[in-house]
C-alpha cells in the first residue's frame, strides 16, 4: 500500500524532488506568528460556562461521602458532578481501564479529581469548589516503589491479582547466563532515573457544546483525537456518531496530552447537563498533577563482553514507578526492555521489568517513551565497558553495530540503519579524535547512541483497519484540501502533508491546505504518539495522491492523445515529458479531469506490515522502521561548584530522509534540549507528604535560552524502504543519547561516573570527594588499567 | 467594575473590568486578543509578554487597572503597525520566526517575538549572547531555542545586509533565503 | 487560569494620600509597587487584601538622584532594570547594580522595583504554593498553620529572605526612608530586619520612599555573587554582596560581606573588616585573609531547608561564592554568576 519509490515514474528533477527536502516555512507558521492561530483556550462560545475541578488533598484515601448541595445552591453555579455521574472506567490502553473521570470510592494521589463545577465564571466555580464537602478516610500512602512492590495491603487498585504490581514483563532471548559466564569482561551496575514531565507551555484545556439535536462537540488540547472520541463514547454512553472531537491548534504536548483526561469528560458531561457550552482550562499546577511523564526507574544492568568489547549478553532488572494509574504503563513496561536491542547486536538479552503503582501523579509516555531510561543506563554502562577493555567509546559502538536489514535478538525487523554515519558525523564535528581524553581536566567529550521506533505495529485497540487515513478534495480553483486525522502538535505534521501533496500533484505548497484532527471531517488517524505521524500519515498521503494523480494524468493523456506515462505534474503545471512546450496549468488539468471523471477526490491509507517477534508481547516495540542517533556532548565541570555546563551538543540523526531539513533539525534540537534539561535541571517528584514538590514553572526548572547549549543538528539520510520517500522519525529518537552522553562527557572531564539522575552539582561534588578519597587510599589502583588493547 | 481606558495596538478602547482582573485576562477574555498566551499563571514563563510603552512586561502580573493610559502592543499589533509603516507582509520578526522554523507549537512565541521586537528596537545589532539574554524570560519547550536565536540573527543580518550564520544542518549556505533556490532540474 | 482574589483598587497621586489610605484600612490594605511578588502571592492566597494601593502614580517615589555630597538617592519605585543600567549606580554602587541585574528575568526586572525587592516577602518551599497545595499540607507556621515543616517541630518561622538587593544595600551602608502616619523616618538598613520569617521587617504601615547610599570613597570596590539553578528567572539559592574600601596602594581600609537566602534575614558575616584591614589586595596576606573570611562565612552562614534546593550544597557554596565575589570586587569585575 505504501509508496516505496522516490517520486514515481519519470521524475524530471535531478534530485527527484521539487518540494520535498527543502527548508520551506510551515503551513501554520504565519498564523502562529501573528497571533491568529486558535488554541483551545482561545475559543469563546456564546453563553459559555466555566468549569473547575475539586481535587483530593490526600495521597490515598477512601471517599466516605460527598455533599455538593451547598455548592449547587450558590448563585451562578449551573451544575456539579461527582464520580457517580460518570462511573464507567476508561484507560488509553483498553486492557487496563482503571481511571474514572472523577473519583469513585477512592482517591489515589494528591490532585486526583473528585468533583467538578460549572458556573458563570471561574471565580464563582472556584467559590463553589470550597462549598463541596468531602469526607475522606485516609489510607496508607505509597511513595516508595520498593515498598509498593513488597507490600500488598492496602492495594492502590483493589482487585488486582498481584498486590500493587501494575505490570510485569520478563523476556529472554538467547543464552544469557551462559554468555555472561563465558564473558571475558563483565560490567555490572545500578542506575537511577528520576521523574520528569512534559511541561508544554500550553496548559490542558477543553471546551464542549451539546447541541439540541444531541450532537456533542468537544474541542480539546489533545494529541489523540481518535482515542478521546472513543473514550467519550464509552464513558458518556453515547454512540460515537453523536460525538465530534476537534483538536484546535496545540501548544505543545510531548506525550503529555496523549491520554483521555478528566477535563474532556467533565466539560462534555457538564455541557450535556446544562445545555450550555462549557470550558475548562487547567492551571499550571493541575498540569503537573495530570503528569503522565517519564517513569522513574531503578535499573540494574550486567553486560558481558569479549576482551575486544564485543557484547555477548545483557541482563537487566528494572523497577518502574508508575504512579497512581496505568495510563500507557503496559506498553512502558515492555518498552523498557524491548527497545534496547539496537543499534548494537546483542547475541543474548534478558530483561525483567516490573511497574508498580504508587500514590503519586500517574506516569505515562514522555518523548522517548519507556526507552530513555534504559538507554541512559546502558549507554553509561557501555562507556564503562569501553574503559575497562581500553577501547575508544566511539570505536566500541562501531564494533558492536548490528548492521542494516537485519533482525534484532528479540525478533524486530531492522531496515535502513544509518548509525555508523551518525557516529562518523559526530566524531568529525566534535573533533573527537584530537580532543577526547586529551582535553584539560574539567572539560570532556562523551558519546552515546540510540534507536527509536517510527510508529508502532501495536495499535492501541485491536483492529485490522488502517492506522492512518487521508482524504483529498480537489477544488476548481486549483487548490487541494487535505483532510487528515493526524494530530499536528507543533512538530509540523500538517506541513509535511502539505509538502507531500504539493510534490505529488505538482502544486505550489501554498495551494495545498490541510484540515486535521476533526473527527467529523477527517479520516481516522490514531494520533501523535510513538513517532508515527510523518511516517504513517505521510505514507497515506502519498497513497491518496497517487490515486488522484492517476485520474488526472489519464484525463490529460486522453485529451492530448499521448500515453499516460508521458504526462507529468510539476509545480503548478502539467506537461508532456517528451514535449515540454505542451503544458497546461494544474488548475486546467483539474478541470479536465473533473470533466472526464466526476467530482475529484481520493482517499489513501497506511497500515504496518505484519511485524514483531513470535512470542507474547513480540509486537510491542515492533516498528516498520527504526531511527538511529548518536550524540557527542562537550561539557565542562566546575570542580569547586560541581556545576556541569554543556557547551556543545552534536546531534547526528538518521531520519531516513529529511522531508524538510529545517523541521527535522527543529525536532532534533528540541529533543536534545529536552534530554539535557531532564539530565541537569528538571526533577518531577513528591515530597515526604506525597505533595508535588513544586508544581510550578518556577520550581520545575525548564532551561531558558541562556541555559541551553549550542545544539548542532547533523542530518543523516539512510532512505528507508518503508517510509514516505524514505523518511523515518525525528521527534523522539534524538532525545535519548543526550543524557548518557553528558554522563560520559563528565567522566572524560573529571573521571567520575554519574549513574543517578538528575546530575545536580551536589551529586557531582560528592562524587569528586569520593574520587579524591579513593585516590588517597590507593594511589596506583590497578583497576584503572584497561585489560584489553590500548585505546 | 471600573471602566478602563486602554490604548491597545493603537486603538483607544474603553473596557469594563473588575479591579482583580489582570491585563492578560482583559486582553484575552474582554477584548478577544487571544494572541497573548497564558502558560504558568504567575509570571514564570513569559508567554503573556506584551509591550507596555514599548517595553516587554508580563501581562499576567500586571493589574489591568494599572495599565490605564499606557500604550499596549500585543502580537496582533505587530503586522498592522508594520503595514502602516509601509511594510509588506508581517513584521520582519514574525517573518523571520516563520522562515527559520522557530514556530513549532507556537504557544510561547507571541511573547518571545515581542521580546525580540523590543530588543531589536533598542539594539538593532545584538550579538547572539545578547539575544539569548534578552529572551531569557521567555520559556520555549519545543525548539531548544536554536531556531529562535537564528530567527533573530536573521533579522539582524538582513537589516544590515550581511549573510547570516549557517545552521549546522546546512553548512555554508543560507537556507532561509527568500530567493528561490537554484533549480535542480530541467526547468 | 489561577485567579486573583477580589479586591478594590486605589491609585493615589501623593504619598500622603497613600499613607493615609494604608493607615485607614490597616491590615486590610496593602501597597503594590511592581506587583511581581505581590500578584503571585495574592494568586496563592498568601495575601488577600481588600484594598490594594498602587504606588505607581506617586511622582516622588520615582527616579535616581545624586546628591551634592555624592550620595545616591534611589526612589523606591525605580525599576530594577533601570538600577542595573544606571551609570551612577554602576560607578558608585556596583554591588547593587549587579544584584539588580540578576533579579529574576528581563520582564520582571522591568516591572519589579527597588522598593518592592527590599520589602520582598520571605520565601519557603512550604509557603510559596497555591491554596490547594497548602491546604493539602495542612498549612504551615507562616500562613494559616501551626507547624513549621523546615525544622521538625520548629516553633519559629525560618522562611528565607530572598531579595538580591538587600545584601547589596547592607554592604553599602544604605539608609532607608519610610513615610508613615507619624511622618518620615530614616532607618539604617541593618536595623530593618528581624529574624522572623513570618515578617522579617521592623516597619509596618509605612511606605518605603527611597534608599540613600553614602558617597563611595575613591577606592570603593563592590560585587555581587548569585547562586541559582538557571541563568535567569530564579530567586537566589544564595546571594553574596561584598565591599572593599581601598586606601592608597590598594590597601584595605574597610570591608563587608552580607549573605542572603539563608534564613529569615540577610546575614552580615562578622570580623570580615578586621581580617582584611591593612592588607594590600594583590599580596599573599590578602589571599590568606580571604581563606579566613571564607571560613568565617561558612561558619556563620547556615542555610536551612527552607527554599527549594539542597541546603547542604548551598552551605558548601558559601565559601566558594564568598571567595569568587571578593576576587571579582578586587578586579572591579562581577557579578559572579554562572552564565
Amino acid at each position: 500500500m505504501a509508496a516505496r519509490d522516490n517520486h514515481g515514474v519519470g521524475s524530471p528533477w535531478k534530485d527527484g524532488f521539487k518540494v520535498i527536502g527543502r527548508a520551506l516555512p510551515k503551513e501554520d507558521g504565519l498564523a502562529k506568528a501573528t497571533g491568529q492561530a486558535i488554541y483551545a483556550d482561545d475559543i469563546q462560545l456564546p453563553g459559555m460556562l466555566h468549569a473547575k475541578i475539586l481535587r483530593s488533598p490526600h495521597a490515598h484515601a477512601r471517599i466516605v461521602s460527598i455533599d455538593t448541595s451547598r455548592a449547587l445552591a450558590l448563585e451562578g453555579v449551573h451544575a456539579v458532578i461527582t464520580g457517580e455521574s460518570m462511573p464507567i472506567r476508561y484507560g488509553v490502553i483498553p486492557w487496563t481501564p482503571d481511571e474514572n473521570a472523577l473519583a469513585v470510592d477512592k482517591v489515589r494521589f494528591i490532585g486526583d479529581e473528585v468533583a467538578a463545577v460549572a458556573a458563570v465564571d471561574e471565580d464563582t466555580a472556584n467559590e463553589a469548589l470550597r462549598l463541596i464537602e468531602v469526607e475522606y478516610e485516609p489510607l496508607h500512602a505509597y511513595l516508595d516503589p520498593r515498598e509498593a512492590l513488597e507490600r500488598s495491603e492496602p492495594q492502590i487498585h483493589e482487585g488486582k491479582k498481584a498486590g500493587n504490581v501494575s505490570k510485569h514483563v520478563g523476556l529472554d532471548f538467547g543464552p544469557v547466563d551462559e554468555n555472561l559466564e563465558k564473558a571475558e569482561v563483565r560490567v555490572e551496575g545500578d542506575y537511577v532515573f528520576h521523574g520528569s514531565t512534559h511541561a508544554p507551555i500550553e496548559p490542558h484545556c477543553a471546551v464542549a457544546q451539546h447541541a439540541a439535536d444531541g450532537l456533542l462537540t468537544v474541542w480539546s488540547s489533545t494529541q489523540i483525537t481518535h482515542y478521546v472520541h472513543r473514550a467519550l463514547a464509552r464513558v458518556l454512553e453515547l454512540p460515537e456518531s453523536r460525538i465530534r472531537v476537534i483538536q484546535p491548534c496545540l501548544g505543545g504536548a510531548f506525550g503529555g496530552k496523549s491520554d483521555p483526561f478528566a477535563l474532556e469528560f467533565c466539560v462534555a458531561k457538564l455541557a450535556m447537563i446544562t445545555g450550555r457550552p462549557v470550558k475548562m482550562l487547567w492551571t499550571r499546577e493541575e498540569v503537573f498533577y495530570a503528569h503522565r511523564g517519564r517513569h522513574p526507574m531503578q535499573m540494574h544492568y550486567v553486560t558481558g563482553a569479549d576482551r575486544d568489547g564485543r557484547v555477548q549478553a545483557v541482563d537487566a532488572k528494572i523497577l518502574i514507578d508508575g504512579g497512581s494509574y496505568s495510563s500507557f504503563g503496559l506498553v512502558t513496561t515492555y518498552y523498557s526492555g524491548q527497545l534496547l536491542t539496537g543499534p548494537y547486536d546483542f547475541p543474548a538479552y534478558r530483561f525483567d521489568s516490573t511497574r508498580v503503582f504508587t500514590n503519586k501523579p500517574p506516569c505515562g509516555p514522555k518523548r522517548g517513551h519507556g526507552s530513555v531510561q534504559p538507554r541512559f543506563a546502558f549507554e553509561v554502562q557501555f562507556d564503562q565497558l569501553a574503559e575497562k577493555v581500553g577501547v575508544d567509546p566511539i570505536e566500541i559502538r562501531r564494533r558492536n553495530f548490528q548492521g542494516d536489514y537485519t533482525e534484532t535478538v528479540n525478533g524486530q525487523r531492522i531496515t535502513s540503519n544509518g548509525f555508523l554515519a551518525c557516529l562518523d558525523q559526530v566524531e568529525e564535528a566534535s573533533d573527537w579524535k584530537k580532543r577526547r581524553g586529551k582535553l584539560p581536566r574539567g572539560r570532556g567529550l562523551g558519546v552515546a547512541g540510540s534507536m527509536y521506533i517510527s510508529g508502532t505495529n501495536y495499535a492501541v485497540y485491536p483492529n485490522k483497519m488502517p492506522q492512518a487515513g487521508v482524504q483529498l478534495k480537489v477544488d476548481r480553483s486549483g487548490m487541494v484540501m487535505v483532510f487528515t486525522g493526524g494530530n499536528d502538535i507543533g512538530q509540523g505534521s500538517n506541513s509535511v502533508v502539505r509538502y507531500i501533496v504539493a510534490e505529488e500533484l505538482g502544486l505550489r505548497p501554498e495551494d495545498v491546505r490541510v484540515k486535521a484532527a476533526d473527527t467529523d471531517l477527517c479520516p481516522v488517524d490514531l494520533g501523535a504518539y510513538s513517532s508515527r505521524v510523518t511516517f504513517m500519515v505521510g505514507n497515506a498521503t502519498i497513497d491518496a495522491c497517487r490515486k488522484l494523480r492517476k485520474k488526472i494524468t489519464q484525463a490529460v493523456a486522453q485529451e492530448w492523445e499521448i500515453p499516460q506515462a508521458r504526462v507529468f505534474m510539476g509545480l503548478g503545471e502539467v506537461f508532456d515529458l517528451e514535449d515540454r512546450e505542451k503544458l497546461i496549468s494544474t488548475r486546467e488539468a483539474f478541470h479536465l479531469a473533473e470533466e472526464h471523471h466526476d467530482t475529484l477526490g481520493s482517499t489513501g491509507s497506511y497500515n504496518t506490515p505484519t511485524l514483531g517477534g513470535d512470542y507474547r508481547g513480540g509486537t510491542i516495540g515492533a516498528s516498520p522502521a527504526y531511527s538511529f542517533t548518536a550524540h557527542v556532548v562537550e561539557a565542562t565541570v566546575d570542580e569547586e561548584t560541581g556545576r556541569i555546563t554543556v557547551e556543545n551538543c552534536w546531534i547526528a540523526h538518521d531520519c531516513g530522509r529529511a522531508l524538510n531539513p529545517m523541521l527535522v533539525a527543529g525536532q532534533m534540537e528540541g529533543s536534545a534540549y529536552m534530554g539535557l534539561a531532564e539530565a541537569l535541571l528538571e526533577d518531577h517528584r513528591v515530597n515526604r507528604f506525597g505533595l508535588h514538590a513544586g508544581p510550578s514553572l518556577l520550581d520545575y526548572r525548564l532551561p531558558t535560552a541562556v541555559d541551553t547549549p549550542e545544539l548542532h543538528a547533523l542530518i543523516v539520510e539512510s532512505l528507508d524502504p518503508e517510509g514516505p520517500y524514505g523518511a523515518k522519525e525525528a521527534g523522539e529518537g534524538p532525545l535519548h543519547p543526550s543524557i548518557p552522553a553528558i554522563s560520559n562527557a563528565v567522566f572524560d572531564a573529571v573521571g567520575i561516573r554519574l549513574t543517578e539522575l538528575p546530575f545536580t552539582p551536589g551529586k557531582v561534588l560528592k562524587a569528586l570527594e569520593e574520587q579524591k578519597a579513593e585516590k588517597q587510599a590507593s594511589p596506583g589502583n590497578p583497576s584503572e588499567q584497561p585489560i584489553g588493547e590500548k585505546a | 467594575m471600573r471602566v478602563l481606558h486602554l490604548c491597545v495596538n493603537g486603538d483607544r478602547l474603553e473596557v469594563a473590568a473588575p479591579p482583580h482582573w489582570t491585563l492578560l485576562e482583559v486582553l484575552r477574555y474582554k477584548l478577544g486578543l487571544t494572541g497573548s498566551k497564558q502558560g504558568c499563571d504567575k509570571g514564570d514563563c513569559g508567554a503573556c509578554t506584551v509591550l507596555v510603552d514599548g517595553k516587554p512586561v508580563l501581562a499576567c502580573l500586571t493589574l489591568a487597572a494599572l495599565s490605564e493610559g499606557r500604550e499596549i502592543t500585543t502580537i496582533e499589533g505587530l503586522m498592522p503597525a508594520h503595514r502602516q509603516a509601509g511594510g509588506e507582509g508581517a513584521d520582519p520578526v514574525q517573518e523571520a520566526f516563520d522562515r527559520c522554523g522557530a514556530l513549532q507549537c507556537g504557544f510561547c512565541q507571541p511573547g518571545m517575538m515581542l521580546s525580540a521586537r523590543a530588543l531589536l528596537n533598542d539594539n538593532p545589532t545584538p550579538s547572539p549572547a545578547e539575544i539569548k539574554h534578552a529572551l531569557s524570560g521567555n520559556l520555549c519547550r519545543c525548539t531548544g531555542y536554536t531556531q529562535i536565536v537564528q530567527a533573530v540573527e536573521l533579522c539582524v543580518a538582513e537589516s544590515t545586509s550581511k549573510k547570516p550564520r549557517s545552521p549546522a544542518w546546512a553548512p555554508g549556505v543560507n537556507p532561509w533565503s527568500r530567493a528561490e533556490p537554484a533549480s535542480g532540474g530541467q526547468d | 487560569m489561577l485567579r486573583l482574589p477580589k479586591f478594590e483598587m486605589a491609585e493615589p497621586d501623593t504619598l500622603d494620600e497613600a499613607v493615609s489610605l494604608l493607615a485607614k484600612h490597616g491590615d486590610r490594605a496593602m501597597p503594590i509597587a511592581g506587583g511581581t511578588d505581590l500578584v503571585p502571592n495574592m494568586k496563592h492566597e498568601l495575601f488577600t487584601p481588600e484594598l490594594v494601593v498602587s504606588l505607581a502614580g506617586i511622582a516622588e517615589l520615582h527616579g535616581i538622584e545624586q546628591a551634592g555630597d555624592g550620595s545616591l538617592i534611589l526612589g523606591a519605585m525605580t525599576p530594577l532594570d533601570e538600577l542595573a543600567r544606571d551609570e551612577r549606580v554602576l560607578r558608585g554602587a556596583p554591588a547593587l547594580a549587579q544584584a539588580a541585574s540578576l533579579v529574576a528575568g528581563p520582564q520582571l526586572r522591568r516591572m519589579g522595583t527597588l522598593g518592592g525587592n527590599v520589602m520582598l516577602d520571605t520565601r519557603c518551599q512550604w509557603y510559596n504554593q497555591t491554596h490547594f497545595w497548602r491546604q493539602s499540607l495542612g498549612y504551615c507556621l507562616k500562613k494559616d498553620g501551626t507547624e513549621c515543616h523546615v525544622v521538625a517541630g520548629g516553633r519559629k518561622c525560618v522562611a528565607a529572605a530572598s531579595n538580591d538587593s538587600a545584601p547589596a544595600l547592607m554592604s553599602l551602608g544604605a539608609t532607608l526612608s519610610f513615610q508613615g502616619p507619624d511622618g518620615t523616618r530614616e532607618v539604617p538598613i541593618d536595623d530593618l530586619w528581624k529574624s522572623d520569617g513570618i515578617y522579617n521587617k521592623k516597619v509596618s504601615g509605612e511606605i518605603l520612599t527611597h534608599a540613600r547610599i553614602p558617597a563611595p570613597g575613591p577606592g570603593h570596590r563592590g560585587a555581587y555573587g548569585k547562586l541559582r539553578d538557571r541563568g535567569s528567572i530564579d530567586f537566589p539559592l544564595l546571594g553574596v554582596a561584598v565591599r572593599l574600601d581601598l586606601g592608597s596602594d590598594d590597601v584595605v581600609t574597610d570591608a563587608d560581606l552580607v549573605v542572603v537566602a539563608l534564613q529569615a534575614r540577610p546575614v552580615r558575616v562578622r570580623k570580615v573588616a578586621e581580617t582584611f584591614r591593612g592588607l594590600e589586595i594583590q599580596g599573599p596576606a590578602f589571599r590568606e585573609a580571604l581563606d579566613e573570611v571564607c571560613t568565617l562565612a561558612s561558619k556563620q552562614c547556615r542555610p536551612l531547608a527552607n527554599i527549594p534546593g539542597d541546603h547542604e550544597y548551598r552551605h558548601a557554596m558559601v565559601p566558594v561564592y564568598t571567595r569568587r565575589t571578593f576576587l571579582a570586587a578586587c578586579e572591579q569585575g562581577g557579578p559572579v554568576h554562572h552564565v
